[in-house]
């Protein structure tokens, strides 16, 4: 598979749509849906052909050993897999909530995921990240420009957080490119090289951190999950699906790719702390979304929880003849949850924005009784709530059981704590429907238009992904299987 | 035999088609009785294989024996199979959720018709009865935490099918909530069980049990208590017992089903199914014991005071699950069983036959407006004097014979535990005498309007025949699955076992005595301060709700609202606003006037001469 023409691909269709608008003004998000069902097509059937690692290397900038690395293993094909369905996703749920800059808009999801895709297939560390700050900056201007009304904080507090803990991350990459270079003379950024650097354990975890609260922040774990409930409600519904969907993904890409390979020790050794956190931010981010009345900060908050999953498991380091050796399933489950998080947010964002968009208010209290006046989008609503309440049969059951279980190993307290959150995640994903959903019908609101065949449709096909990896797991499980096996010999 | 795999599959093939129908042609537009068709039809389907597949495992010599599907997943070691196990246990669940299940949807055809969500209805009912299949035939506990999980939801959706109403979404939420509780416990349970044994396959995990641990270990009362924390949280036991009373918001047959025949005895299953574990532990075995007996007194003096109908069954269903525990504490498995199935029988009847009540009187649930009602619903009567006397459990009715096993076992165990169970017969009989004679004589309070037809009076005629005659033959099935070896004939001559007999025939004389023909008459003690306050108590079920609700709700309430900005958040907004307080000082500086600027800069002049000297110095 050409990784690099995949990313052109992205970049130039969103030239394309820019440049679209002047022919109509409908023309650019069929650009937008064509260019990702495109690279989607490419991408599945480079995955149902029995698919091989795909690697690239083209020489960049020679002098500092920076260069073009970019490779799919099992773990990055399913993550752009991801990225480019929601990426039709996106699409299609902001189909008609733009009112200006149709082509801009269009721009910039595109960019995003250009950017996404990079990010989920650079095994260099430079050009790594290059890509974590092309995905930026066009979220921004998603966020700054088409956002609701507290836009420009919103934007603000998000390009601050991350770009922060970025800066903090080109530091860690920095110092870590030096000591290797220190140790063999060897100027290099590309990822192999780099993975089993001799550096001293204390700077090792001084690095460790570094790389470490860029992604938590990115994920985003208590306590740095602050700009994420701002920016996911004040985004258009594209920005937080893409949001919610894929951003935070980078954040426990990271993790896995970056944190734990290239500083097995000192992630050992900081690996309760970081299951902690995990802990927290399951039981602190359903508990907050639970205090929430803003159907969009509560679906935000949930992605808090849901995330917490991801740490718990990442880090779920446990014993083996008296080494700590990381966990596979706790890794596998992590996986897992960041695939099924993917579609079951991204769904319910698109509900927030369908709603908004029909009721001009995304405040609980003025809604309720909505299921008479609209149906469907009450099931697609209930389907949601129930698979990210950890229903057995979808999706999210499978990551957050595997994450526990293999988290039992490692911690039983840390484990008890996020098994509750379990309970929490009940109390507020129910909350969310009864409110919305449920109840007398408010008087207040006017007759509303019903789901239609094109959010159906975007709609069904999560379901069934849900159910898919809810019931079998296993192509999933095999994908990133190679990947943890290595992590699971590195250390 | 090979059949097994459809009795499941044909509940999830009807909810599948309603599923879609309902998302594809608007509820107008939807054909009621082509719902109703598939609804009860796919569990007529599925209870008619069900019985084939009997046929063929007895003819085949009653062997157990386990269907593969397909592997769940496979990461780590952990490798859990989709596999349906089939054996005399199974087999007996089977046939209570398909065969009482299929009448029960039967007769919702009817009591729903005038309901708006028909065949959303009858899509959850389908789900419910393919989740509770699932829990039953599981051959792993994933499999069956999967049915266990999958029975909650459905019994969520079910209490709050009338969300119009806030109160049963709410009803609905405690529901799922609390038994979530006792799930987590569950879970937990299964991990610990996985670590130490290293397989959650049921037959495998109990035989590596009794290999690995000695009788009393502390790992194993650890797992066990956590199994039955979430047996505790699915069959309303004390503690958490408060959502049932609650979930008679759901529609009757809802009722009948989940909330009496089959979900809320899948604790009793699973500890059934997980005996080996608890029969290592006399701590935990004494702990469901215990459960059983509170459970079992708190509920049936609750149940004497309440004025709803389904709230009086409701706590019924407790006590008599408290029974199943206590039998299943006292090493009487098969017992716990057999009162499981004849419990499925005349509880479900009691609450259709209720239900027909409460139809013909528009929906009225208060039995102090209703009373003399027993000419004009003679087929609504008839059933549920028969459902009373079983549940009160008279000589020859199903209930006699399962509960008498219990109460005789129970003496065996300890004196004690035997005097609670039969004060609780005692209380039973009381309690279902009083629900009889307040609904169905005196004088008559409601009109009725019964237009009831086959597909509701049906189900009533064939689960009475089941509530009498169900029990007459026992229960070989379970003898090679459960450690006694099935339910043993009870000497009915000891003075243990006439006394047992005696009590609930006291029972009704005293209620009739009371509530009747008015000779007893305790119009004093009731309205007593002490006796007023009792009542209340009693009414309220012992003060948990009140409890909870301080303890838990209320703080978690509480904090939710005053935290509802993050607090973490204020951390970053205060750096914000340090940042911003600094930039307002220095913009004071810019003031645009000559000599400020002038006079600054000689100050700093000077300010760096002085340093330098003073450091050169």
């Amino acid at each position: 598979m050409n990784i690099l023409a995949l990313i052109l691909f992205l970049l130039l269709g969103g030239v394309v749509a820019w440049a679209a608008e002047r022919v109509h003004p409908s023309a650019p998000r069929w650009v937008g849906l064509l260019t990702f069902v495109a690279a989607g097509l490419y991408v599945a059937q480079a995955w149902a052909g029995g698919y091989a690692y795909a690697n690239q290397y083209i020489e960049w900038i020679p002098r500092f050993g920076i260069h073009v690395i970019l490779s799919m293993d099992g773990l990055s094909l399913m993550l752009v897999a991801l990225t480019l369905f929601l990426g039709i996703v996106a699409v299609v749920s902001s189909w008609t909530e733009t009112e200006r800059s149709h082509g801009f808009f269009q721009f910039n999801i595109l960019w995003v995921m250009a950017g996404v895709v990079g990010v989920f297939t650079a095994f260099d560390l430079f050009l790594f990240f290059f890509f974590w700050e092309v995905m930026l900056i066009p979220m921004y201007f998603l966020i700054a420009i088409w956002g609701h009304e507290a836009r420009a904080y919103a934007a603000m507090k998000f390009f601050l957080f991350t770009q922060i803990s970025g800066l903090l991350m080109l530091f860690a990459i920095l110092a870590l490119v030096y000591f290797h270079y220190a140790a063999t003379g060897l100027l290099t950024f590309n990822y192999h090289d780099l993975l089993g650097a001799a550096i001293s354990r204390d700077v090792s975890f001084a690095l460790m951190l570094g790389f470490f609260v860029a992604f938590v922040v990115k994920l985003p774990g208590v306590p740095f999950h602050t700009w994420l409930p701002d920016a996911h409600t004040q985004a258009p519904t594209a920005g937080s699906v893409i949001l919610a969907g894929i951003l935070l993904k980078t954040g426990a890409y990271g993790l896995i790719r970056f944190v734990v390979p290239l500083f097995p020790e000192a992630s050992a050794d900081f690996a309760w702390w970081a299951m902690f956190l995990g802990a927290l931010s399951i039981l602190y981010g359903g508990y907050m979304a639970y205090s929430q009345s803003d159907f969009k900060r509560l679906v935000a908050y949930s992605s808090v929880a849901h995330m917490g999953f991801v740490l718990l498991g990442v880090f779920a380091f446990h014993e083996v003849d008296g080494v700590l050796v990381t966990n596979e399933l706790g890794m596998q489950g992590a996986i897992v949850t960041m695939i099924a998080h993917g579609f079951s947010t991204a769904a319910l964002f698109m509900m927030a924005g369908a709603l908004q968009e029909r009721l001009h208010t995304r405040e609980m209290s003025r809604m309720g009784g909505l299921w008479v006046r609209a149906p469907r989008m009450g099931v697609v609503t209930m389907f949601f709530v129930i698979a990210s309440v950890g229903m057995p049969g979808l999706g999210n059951f499978i990551g957050e059981f595997l994450v526990l279980v293999g988290a039992f190993k490692a911690s039983i307290p840390l484990t008890v704590a996020g098994a509750l959150g379990v309970v929490v995640a009940a109390v507020y994903g129910l909350v969310l429907l009864q409110r919305a959903f449920q109840g007398t019908p408010n008087p207040d609101i006017p007759a509303m238009r019903d789901f239609g065949w094109r959010e159906m449709s975007v709609m069904v096909l999560m379901m069934a992904a849900l159910v898919w990896i809810g019931v079998y797991p296993q192509p999933l499980l095999d994908l990133a299987g190679p990947v943890i096996e290595l992590l699971w010999e590195a250390p | 035999m090979d059949l097994l795999w459809l009795v499941p599959t044909l509940p999830l093939a009807g909810f599948f088609i309603l599923f879609v129908a309902g998302l594809l042609v608007s509820e107008q537009r939807q054909l009621k009785w082509l719902s109703g068709l598939v609804g009860a039809g796919s569990i007529g389907l599925a209870a008619a294989v069900a019985l084939l597949v009997g046929m063929d495992y007895y003819a085949a010599g009653a062997e157990p024996t386990a269907y593969f599907l397909w592997t769940w997943m496979d990461v780590g070691g952990f490798a859990p199979s989709i596999r349906l196990y089939l054996d005399g246990l199974s087999l007996v669940m089977m046939g209570v959720i398909t065969g009482v299940g299929f009448l029960i949807h039967l007769y919702a055809t009817g009591y729903m018709w005038d309901e708006e969500g028909y065949s959303r209805f009858f899509a959850y009912m389908n789900l419910f009865v393919f989740a509770m299949l699932m829990l039953v035939l599981g051959d792993n506990l994933l499999v069956l935490f999967l049915g266990w999980e999958g029975v909650g939801l459905c019994s969520y959706l079910l209490i709050g099918f009338f969300h119009k109403d806030p109160e049963n979404g709410y009803a609905a939420r405690k529901a799922f909530v609390v038994t979530r509780v006792g799930d987590t416990a569950m879970l937990l349970g299964l991990f610990l069980l996985f670590r130490e044994v290293g397989t959650i396959e049921v037959q495998a995990a109990m035989a590596g049990a009794r290999d690995l641990w000695p009788d009393g270990s502390t790992t194993v009362t650890i797992i066990a208590l956590l199994l039955l924390g979430g047996a505790v949280g699915k069959s309303a036991q004390v503690p958490l017992q408060t959502w049932l009373p609650d979930a008679m918001a759901g529609p009757t047959p809802v009722s009948a089903l989940i909330h009496a025949a089959t979900m809320v005895t899948a604790g009793v299953y699973l500890i059934a199914r997980t005996h080996d574990l608890f029969l290592l532990s006399p701590t935990a075995q004494f702990a469901v014991a215990a459960v059983g007996l509170v459970t079992l007194f708190i509920s049936s003096f609750t149940a004497l005071t309440q004025r709803d109908i389904k709230r009086v069954l409701a706590y019924s269903t407790m006590s008599q699950i408290g029974y199943m525990f206590l039998a299943l504490g006292v090493g009487a498995w098969s017992a716990a069983i057999f009162h499981l199935m004849t419990h499925a029988f005349f509880k479900a009847l009691l609450f259709l036959a209720s239900g027909s009540v409460i139809l013909a009187l528009h929906h009225e649930q208060d039995m102090f407006r209703m009373g003399g009602l027993w000419k004009k619903l003679p087929i609504p009567f008839a059933s549920m004097l028969i459902g009373s006397v079983a549940l009160a459990a008279l000589p020859f009715t199903s209930g006699f014979y399962s509960k008498d096993a219990i109460v005789l076992a129970s003496f065996e165990y300890g004196s004690f535990f035997w005097a609670g169970a039969a004060i609780a017969a005692f209380m039973t009989a009381l309690y279902t005498t009083r629900m009889m004679v307040i609904t169905f004589f005196g004088e008559m309070r409601t009109e009725p309007h019964d237009h009831s037809h086959i597909n509701m009076w049906g189900p009533l005629l064939v689960l009475a025949a089941l509530a009498i005659g169900g029990g007459w033959y026992g229960l070989e099935a379970v003898a090679s699955v459960l450690p006694d070896g099935g339910v043993g004939e009870q000497d009915h001559t000891s003075t243990v076992a006439i006394l047992t007999m005696a009590a609930p025939i006291l029972g009704i004389v005293i209620g009739y005595l009371i509530f009747h023909g008015r000779q007893l008459k305790l119009d004093r003690l009731v309205e007593s301060q002490a006796g007023d306050a009792t009542r209340r108590f009693w009414f309220g079920g012992w003060g948990f709700d009140a409890l909870y609700d301080r303890v838990f709700v209320g703080p978690f309430v509480w904090f939710a609202r005053l935290n509802k900005r993050d607090g973490v958040d204020f951390v970053y907004t205060a750096a914000a606003g340090i940042t911003r307080g600094f930039h307002h000082v220095i913009a004071l500086t810019q003031s645009g006037h000559l000599r400020w600027y002038a006079a600054n800069m000689a100050i700093g002049l000077l300010a760096a001469f002085a340093i330098v000297l003073v450091l050169l110095a």
